[in-house]
This record gives C-alpha cells, sequence and structure tokens, in this order.
C-alpha cells in the first residue's frame, strides 16, 4: 500500500510539471506589425504644365488602418481647360521610418498597373506617360487634361499583376482603390 | 433479436402456464453499486436462450421474450456477474447494481473512466456504423449527422459546428477531455481536431454549464477515443478513405496493445493523412480549395487496482486552402452574381490557406480512496495552437515574401488542470465535486498584423452534482461559481501614433442546473432541465479588429461609443425537454424541444461597409441584445418491415432579437431529412463472404430562410439563397477476407444529382457555390498482431 501511495505521489508531482511552462512566462507587449505591409496613404499631385494655375494635390490618408478613425480625404479644385502632369506617391506612415512605397512599385513596375477613371469619363482626359522593360504602361507619370467646368470623382486603382500584366486593367489583385472628389472650375 | 428467441424457445419457458406472446420486454439499468454510476457495455446474458443484450450509453440492456421464467447473467469487466432469476408475465425491468471485482482487476482491468454525459439532457451519440459513415471528413461536417447540430461553412473546407443555432464561443469541444482552446478566434476556424481519433462523438444538446464550464451555453461536443485495450495483445485497425469530388486521400491507423508480461501497461498510437485538390461545385472547381493534413497521437496508460496513470499526446497539422474572396463582391452581389475565379483540378496548395498546428499534452491519473473516499480524477493538459493564415496577396517586398510567414499568425497556450471527485454513492444518492483551472496567453508573431488582440486569460471554477434516483427517477442538481481574468493587450493607432491598449476584466459567473430523468418502461425516456449560466464576454468579441480574408471584423469595445460601458456577460435561462423511445424492435427515435432566453446576447451582424485603402470593405462587427432561442428536433426511425427501416429528421430553430422585436440575422434554415434502410438479416454463423450488408437511399431538404430582420436588404449583402434539397445513398457491408480478415466497405453518395445551391450559413455564399455530386470509398479492416492468420 505504501508502495502504491508513493508512487502516486511521484506520479503527482510529475502531473504538476506543465502548470509550471505557463506559469513562468512573462507579459509582453504587441509590436509594430513590421512585415505587414500596409499603404496608409496616396498623394496625387498635378503640377500644371502652363504657368499661371495653381499645383493641385489629392490626399488620402488613413494611418489607423481599416476601421477606427475614418480616412482623411482632401483634394484641391482643378483649372478648366489645363494640362497638368502627374505624379503619384504611395507610402505607409506607420514604419519608422515611414516606408516609400512608391519606390517599391517603381522597382517591380513590370508587375504593377495604376487606372485612373474619372466620372464623368468627359471631366479629365488622364494618360499614362511612362513605360515599364516591357514597354507596358505604368501609370506612376501620368498626363491630365481637364475640360470644361464640372464636379465629379477620379477613382484611382493600384493593380498588382505578378507575372500576369499584359496592359489588361482586369488582371491581378487591388493594392490600392481609392476615390477622391474633384472639381473642375 | 425476436428472430433467435422465437427460435430458441426456452423448454422452461414453455413450461409456464401464461400466453405464449413473445414480445414480452425485458430491460434494466445496470450501475456500479459503489458509485452509482451507469455501466455502458454491460452484458446481459439470457442463460436459457444465450441471447445477449449489452447496456447501452445509459446503461440499459433489454430483451424481447417470450413469457416464463430466467436466468439473466449480467457481467462487466471488472466487476463481480450477478445472476438472478426473473418470471416474465408482462413486461419486466430488473435493475442491476454490480460490485467491483478485486481479484479479476488483476488481469482485466476497465481503462478509461470518463464521465458519462448529463443523463437529463438530449444527447446524441455518433459511434460504430454512424461514425464510419462520416470517416474521411472534418469533425464539424461528420456532427452534421445529429439532428439540431448545423455548422457555419467557409468554403468547402472549413466547418463549425453550430447547436441549436449557438456556436463558436458558445459551444464547449471536449478533446480527449480537454477543452479545446484557440476555436474562439473566429468563426472561420473548423474544429482542430482529427475525428479518426475517436471511437465515438457525442453531443449534449443544450447548455452543460455545471460541468463543463461557463462556455457551455449551446452544447458539448465530446470526441472520446476508445479506452486503452485491457487484454494481452497487439490489435490495430486502418482506415481508407477515397472521394470523387476533390480526389480526397485519406489514410488512418492505429496500432495498441499490451504487453502479455505487464498487464498494468497498455498503449496506442495513431495517425492520420488527409490530401485532397480542388473541389467541384456543378459548374465550376472552387479555386483554391485543396487540403493536407498530418496527425498522429499515442497514449500510455499504466494502471493498477486503485491507481492508474495515462499520458495522451496529440498533434494536428493542416493546411486549408481557402477560395481567393473576389474583390467588392458585396457591390457585384447586389448587382447580380459574382463570376467564379477560373481553376483547373490540382492538389497543390497556394494563397489564400490557413495552416494550423495544434498540440495537445494530457496526463489523467485517478485514485481510489479508502472506504467512503470515492474516487479521485485529476487531468493536467497543456495545449499550444498555432494558426497562421496566408492571405491571397504575396508581400510586395521580395525580402519579406522570401520568409514566406503568415500575416496573420495567431499563438496560444493554454494549460488547464481539472480535479474531479467522486464519492461512493449512499443509497439513491450520489454526486461529484470539481475543480477547475485554466491559464491562457495568446499572442501573434511579432512583426504579423493584428487581429486579435494579445491576452491572458485566467480562471478558476468549482462545481458541485449530486443525483437522487429514487425508483424509476433520476434527479439531478448542479452549483457552479467561476471566476475570470481577462487582461487584453492591443495595438492602437487612433492617436496617430504607436501605442498600446491595456484593458482588464473580471466577472465570477454562477451555473445552475436542475435535471429530470424518468423511465417509462423499458422503451421510453422522459428528460427534462432547467439551467441559468453565465458567460463573460471572450477577447475576440471586445477586441478584435481588421481585415482578413476580405472581411473586415470588429469587437465590441474598439468602436463603443464613447461613455458606454464595454460588454458585459451573457445570461442564458434555458430549458428543455425530450423524450426518447430507445431499444425497440420497430420505432425509435428522440423529440426535443427547447427554448434558451440570453440576456446580452452577443452575436456578429453585417455592417455598413468599411472604407479601407482597398476600398470598401463587408463588415461585421460584434452586438449585444436580448435573443430567444426556441426550437424543436426529431429523429424517428421505424422498421417498415424486418429488412426494412424508414427514417425521418427534422430541425427546426426560431432566433428572435428582443429589443429590437425582429429576427437574428445568420438563423440555421429549417431542415428535414428522409430515408429508406435496407440491412439484410444474415443467419447467424453462416460462413458468408459477405455479411451485413446495407442500402439506404436519402434525401435532405432544407428551406429559404425567410426569418432574417426587417432591414435584412440593407443590413446582408444578398437575400438567403433559396431552398435546396439533395439526393444520397450509400451501401456497404462486410467482406470476410479471411477467417480472422473482414473487411468494411462502404460507398456513399452525396448531392447525386448534382444539384447547384447555396446554404443561408456558409460565408462564402454570397459568390460561391456548394459543392456537387460526391462519391466516396470507405475501407476499413482491423488487424491483429501475433495471431495466426490462417
Amino acid at each position: 500500500m505504501t508502495i502504491f501511495q508513493s508512487r502516486f505521489r511521484l506520479a503527482a508531482l510529475l502531473l504538476a510539471l506543465p502548470l509550471t511552462f505557463s506559469a513562468c512566462k512573462k507579459d509582453k507587449d504587441p509590436e509594430p506589425e513590421d512585415d505587414n505591409e500596409q499603404i496608409t496613404t496616396v498623394t496625387y499631385v498635378l503640377t500644371p504644365t502652363t504657368a499661371g494655375a495653381p499645383t493641385a494635390t489629392f490626399t488620402w490618408r488613413d494611418i489607423d488602418g481599416a476601421g477606427g478613425n475614418a480616412p482623411t480625404i482632401t483634394s484641391t479644385n482643378l483649372r478648366a481647360n489645363t494640362t497638368y502632369t502627374g505624379a503619384i506617391t504611395l507610402s505607409d506612415e506607420t514604419k519608422n521610418p515611414m516606408a516609400d512605397v512608391t519606390k517599391e512599385v517603381a522597382e517591380e513596375s513590370d508587375e504593377h498597373l495604376f487606372i485612373y477613371q474619372s466620372t464623368p469619363p468627359s471631366l479629365l482626359t488622364i494618360t499614362r506617360t511612362d513605360l515599364d522593360k516591357n514597354n507596358l504602361q505604368i501609370g506612376l507619370a501620368t498626363r491630365v487634361v481637364t475640360n470644361a467646368a464640372g464636379n465629379g470623382t477620379l477613382k484611382i486603382t493600384l493593380r498588382h499583376q505578378p507575372g500576369s500584366k499584359t496592359g489588361s486593367e482586369t488582371a491581378g489583385d487591388v493594392d490600392v482603390e481609392v476615390t477622391f472628389p474633384v472639381t473642375v472650375q | 433479436m425476436v428472430m433467435t428467441g422465437l427460435l430458441a424457445l426456452p423448454v422452461r419457458a414453455q413450461d409456464a402456464p401464461i400466453s405464449n406472446i413473445c414480445t414480452l420486454a425485458l430491460a434494466g439499468r445496470v450501475a456500479d453499486h459503489e458509485s452509482g454510476v451507469v455501466l455502458p457495455g454491460a452484458t446481459a446474458r439470457l442463460v436459457e436462450t444465450g441471447e445477449v443484450s449489452a447496456a447501452d450509453p445509459y446503461g440499459n440492456y433489454h430483451f424481447h421474450v417470450c413469457a416464463g421464467i430466467y436466468h439473466l447473467e449480467v457481467s462487466f469487466v471488472g466487476f463481480r456477474s450477478e445472476t438472478a432469476e426473473v418470471r416474465v408475465t408482462s413486461s419486466v425491468v430488473r435493475n442491476f447494481q454490480l460490485h467491483p471485482d478485486a481479484v479479476q482487476l488483476q488481469g482485466a482491468v476497465v481503462r478509461g473512466h470518463a464521465p458519462p454525459p448529463p443523463a437529463t439532457q438530449a444527447t446524441a451519440t455518433l459511434t460504430g456504423a454512424d461514425l464510419a459513415a462520416t470517416r474521411g471528413q472534418t469533425l464539424g461536417e461528420a456532427l452534421l449527422k445529429v439532428s439540431g447540430v448545423s455548422a457555419i461553412q467557409t468554403g468547402p473546407n472549413v466547418f463549425k459546428p453550430m447547436i441549436h443555432g449557438l456556436h463558436s464561443n458558445r459551444v464547449a469541444l471536449l478533446n480527449n477531455g480537454v477543452r479545446q482552446e484557440g476555436q474562439q478566434w473566429g468563426q472561420d476556424h473548423g474544429p482542430e481536431i482529427d475525428p479518426f481519433v475517436a471511437s465515438q462523438l457525442t453531443v449534449v444538446k443544450g447548455a452543460a454549464g455545471v460541468r463543463y464550464g461557463a462556455d457551455a451555453i449551446g452544447g458539448v461536443v465530446l470526441v472520446q477515443p476508445a479506452a486503452l485495450p485491457d487484454s494481452a495483445g497487439t490489435t490495430g485497425e486502418v482506415h481508407a478513405v477515397g472521394a470523387s469530388n476533390n480526389g480526397l486521400g485519406a489514410l488512418s491507423a492505429t496500432v495498441q496493445g499490451s504487453p502479455a508480461g505487464l498487464s498494468s501497461l497498455a498503449w496506442r498510437a495513431q495517425g492520420t493523412v488527409r490530401r485532397a485538390g480542388l473541389s467541384r461545385t456543378p459548374d465550376y472547381w472552387i479555386s483554391s480549395s485543396g487540403l493536407a493534413e498530418y496527425n498522429y497521437s499515442a497514449a500510455v496508460g499504466w494502471q493498477r487496482e486503485r491507481w492508474g496513470v495515462e499520458a495522451f499526446v496529440s498533434q494536428y497539422n493542416a493546411q486549408l486552402g481557402l477560395y481567393p474572396v473576389p474583390e467588392n463582391w458585396n457591390v457585384t452581389a447586389r448587382q447580380g452574381t459574382v463570376a467564379p475565379l477560373p481553376a483547373t483540378f490540382s492538389y497543390a496548395l497556394d494563397r489564400p490557406y490557413q495552416q494550423i498546428q495544434h498540440t495537445l499534452f494530457k496526463l489523467n491519473s485517478f485514485y481510489k480512496l479508502n472506504g467512503w473516499g470515492g474516487r479521485l480524477n485529476l487531468t493536467l493538459a497543456q495545449q499550444a495552437d498555432r494558426r497562421g493564415e496566408y492571405d491571397k496577396y504575396r508581400p510586395r517586398n521580395d525580402n519579406v515574401a522570401q520568409r514566406n510567414l503568415p500575416e496573420l499568425d495567431y499563438r496560444n497556450q493554454t494549460s488547464t488542470a481539472d480535479l474531479r471527485w467522486e464519492p461512493h454513492s449512499h443509497g439513491d444518492f450520489s454526486g461529484e465535486l470539481g475543480l477547475s483551472g485554466t491559464y491562457q496567453d495568446n499572442t501573434y508573431r511579432p512583426g504579423s498584423r493584428y487581429f486579435i488582440p494579445y491576452f491572458t486569460n485566467a480562471g478558476g471554477g468549482a462545481y458541485a452534482l449530486g443525483h437522487w434516483r429514487p425508483g424509476l427517477w433520476l434527479l439531478e442538481a448542479g452549483l457552479r461559481l467561476d471566476r475570470r481574468y481577462l487582461e487584453t493587450r492591443r495595438p492602437s493607432r487612433a492617436s496617430g501614433s504607436f501605442a498600446v491598449v491595456r484593458e482588464s476584466f473580471a466577472f465570477t459567473t454562477p451555473s445552475l442546473s436542475a435535471g429530470v430523468a424518468r423511465d417509462l418502461g423499458p422503451h421510453v425516456t422522459l428528460r427534462a432541465d432547467a439551467s441559468l449560466l453565465q458567460r463573460p464576454p471572450a477577447a475576440n468579441e471586445r477586441a478584435s479588429q481588421g481585415v482578413h480574408n476580405g472581411i473586415y471584423e470588429e469587437g465590441y469595445d474598439i468602436t463603443r461609443p464613447p461613455g458606454t460601458p464595454g460588454l458585459g456577460p451573457e445570461t442564458a435561462r434555458s430549458a428543455a425537454f425530450s423524450m426518447s423511445w430507445h431499444d425497440h424492435p420497430r420505432l425509435n427515435g428522440e423529440l426535443t424541444v427547447y427554448q434558451t432566453h440570453i440576456q446580452n446576447y452577443i452575436f456578429q451582424t453585417p455592417i455598413p461597409p468599411v472604407l479601407d485603402i482597398r476600398g470598401l470593405f463587408p463588415s461585421y462587427r460584434y452586438q449585444q441584445t436580448d435573443a430567444r432561442f426556441h426550437g424543436l428536433d426529431l429523429l424517428v426511425a421505424y422498421r417498415v418491415a424486418r429488412p426494412l427501416t424508414l427514417g425521418a429528421k427534422a430541425a427546426t430553430v426560431v432566433e428572435r432579437d428582443l429589443r429590437r422585436d425582429d429576427y437574428l440575422i445568420l438563423a440555421p434554415a429549417d431542415r428535414l431529412e428522409g430515408w429508406l434502410r435496407y440491412e439484410a438479416e444474415g443467419a447467424r454463423n453462416a460462413p458468408r463472404r459477405v455479411r451485413g450488408f446495407y442500402a439506404q437511399l436519402g434525401a435532405q431538404g432544407v428551406r429559404r430562410q425567410t426569418r432574417v430582420p426587417l432591414d435584412n436588404n440593407e443590413r446582408d449583402y444578398l437575400a438567403p439563397p433559396p431552398g435546396y434539397w439533395l439526393l444520397g445513398a450509400e451501401i456497404g457491408g462486410t467482406l470476410q477476407l479471411g477467417p480472422r480478415t473482414p473487411l468494411e466497405i462502404s460507398l456513399t453518395g452525396t448531392n447525386l444529382l448534382d444539384n447547384t445551391y447555396r446554404d443561408y450559413l456558409n460565408r462564402y455564399r454570397y459568390f460561391l457555390d456548394e459543392v456537387g455530386r460526391n462519391v466516396t470509398l470507405r475501407l476499413r479492416v482491423p488487424l491483429a498482431f501475433g495471431t495466426s492468420k490462417n
């Protein structure tokens, strides 16, 4: 009987071991998500080719990610019947220092395509002016021609098309899809 | 059985001067005299006819006999056999209480002592042929066989069980006696359990919080392996499953034994491999729906007369393909149909997919105390769950992409300890006391994306359950008290820069239950129970946030209006009544009616799409309301002629939001199933090549869910899909390959007419059809090593 009991005690001691594993765990805190590739900010700067008109800037910014605070979307008015040179920049402001996503897109320009759609279509005429190594358009650099005065929207989409870039505007996955209000006056 | 009784009419029975009706019931319950616990599997033998009846899960045996005098011998391994003379003039109930046999325990040992599920609640068990018919399926899919159980699906591979309309944090999953952790993360997570481990799946339908903890508001799923072998020798079995729809192949093997010279020792090893390619709807292949699963488990036990120890380890490894959720489907779905992604059949697994590893280590021991002390049972378990979720987007940065790490990478470590004491029964009274403790640590890989916060969860509980068995009644009452601490730590950039929000909560929650069971003769049992349960909110209901697989989800506390309190515990008051008619030669079945009222019910509901850099995302948020669930489950099997059985199964549940006086969203639709089964009756001992041949034809109908919120058009992205019906068939039997090598073989066809349909509870129903026709071949061969097979 005593043998049984001492064995039982030994067994109970062995059984208590797993609890000690978790008992000495330290409290940790979440860290910034370094691997997580976010795009928090899209800036589209339109510089007029003719002097006189002011530079216009479209900004879409959501630094706390999806949900929480709503993104802030700002735009400045465009002048009618004017030609602008457009430059788009993408960045991740959650990283320190701020990550320049535009550079990454430029390095892999043969896998990316920007699509610019104005509603109504007559509001703006937008042409991609840059080409990748396969002679396909990218859209980091653009030319924007405004027509008559009016209101509408501009939707900018960045499609990631690894191995599937043929110039098609539907292939691949969406990396960015932002919409700005546009006023041409 | 009736047949053999007729053929072997005992001489003494014929002497009795009573009418020669041979359908008189002789039945009763077999229990342990010491503890009062019923003894499922105990054997009752009629000495005169040689007929044998094994006690069912409630310890009931039964025979149908002619009038007369019989000698009934009842035996069970580890107990002294008892013989009683029974005079049968009308139906007779004769109960037995067996005494543990100390001498016999030396040679043959009862191993494994899982507490039986509450006897006063509706329970359904999948075992034997029913379980065999689900081999190769996931646990959640297998449980769909039980009426009243449905599943939240995420594409064709992920099934999360739902009992009476309740799921996730309200259904406790007990994997070999240990609560499965990690399931609380989300609805798109199937249980990380290999069903091949189980020899029995039990579903407790309804609140069972006193024994299983405050989470068991909806019910409990018990995944139970067979007890370790108790006789010397090495045996095993091999299962092989192949399916036509997705090219599924599953192989599972078990080897177990007990060394001849060391009868205290017993062991088991088991492993499963499961692979499948893309699933197919009637019209197209479902992109990225393959899966790969590798699981193993091992157990070793050492058992003596008064004490025993068992160690169990298991690991579940799976890669489950997920359909790449199409962009802007919420917009497209409303306008028409979302076109499926093109795909061709392949076994390759590509993004997006879930990569899951669940490891469980469990030590279980019991000790029999002296005198009135009864039995002590201690279970300690450590489990680790790692779940990686690969987005469909590959990282842009080549260095990051090369590491190929999942974008979401949850880690959960849980230690649990349960101590149970079952004192010896005193007269009609018996009971048990229990203490349980949990410590849980949940994190995600540093650098990966936040979705579920870091949290630590510590809890302790104590409960007491008492039984009183006056005559044919069984009364049960239980009380439990839990205290749970939850501390969450989540990142936030709401202020503009990175910060960690720490919140802690503590709740003391009571559980009360009372139940009654009454046998009306040997074939009818009535059960009723009522309970009050309280459940504190889980971390994901409070503080999950983010876009995952094309859907934005957030916990209630994330964006609750300033100044309002966070989520509080939900309080469930439930009552259920069930009537089962069992062990009858013709009519068997069960009817359950239930009502659950949940104050502060926590549920997920669609909210207006959240604007993200990638556009508008379909979004869900946890909300709290008062809810009422009531419903009915029915199972009936009627033997129309000797080889033919007609069966039907039905389930309905009505879910009301009492604060809005409206229906709740995402309730399971009504379902009805009917079948006709042919079972060949082979003459006993006949040396046939094929035994136990059966064939079954069945149809399943599911209604369109019409009980939806009034504003469903604005709330849901698509109206509930139309009702559907599916045709299924199964044939099977046992092929005698050699004198000791029976091969169980079955062929099952589902959705035989290749109907195109969608199910309301599939999270991908907005853009994906359900799978089409599937034919599954299942084989099982038992193995015996070291014995001549001739």
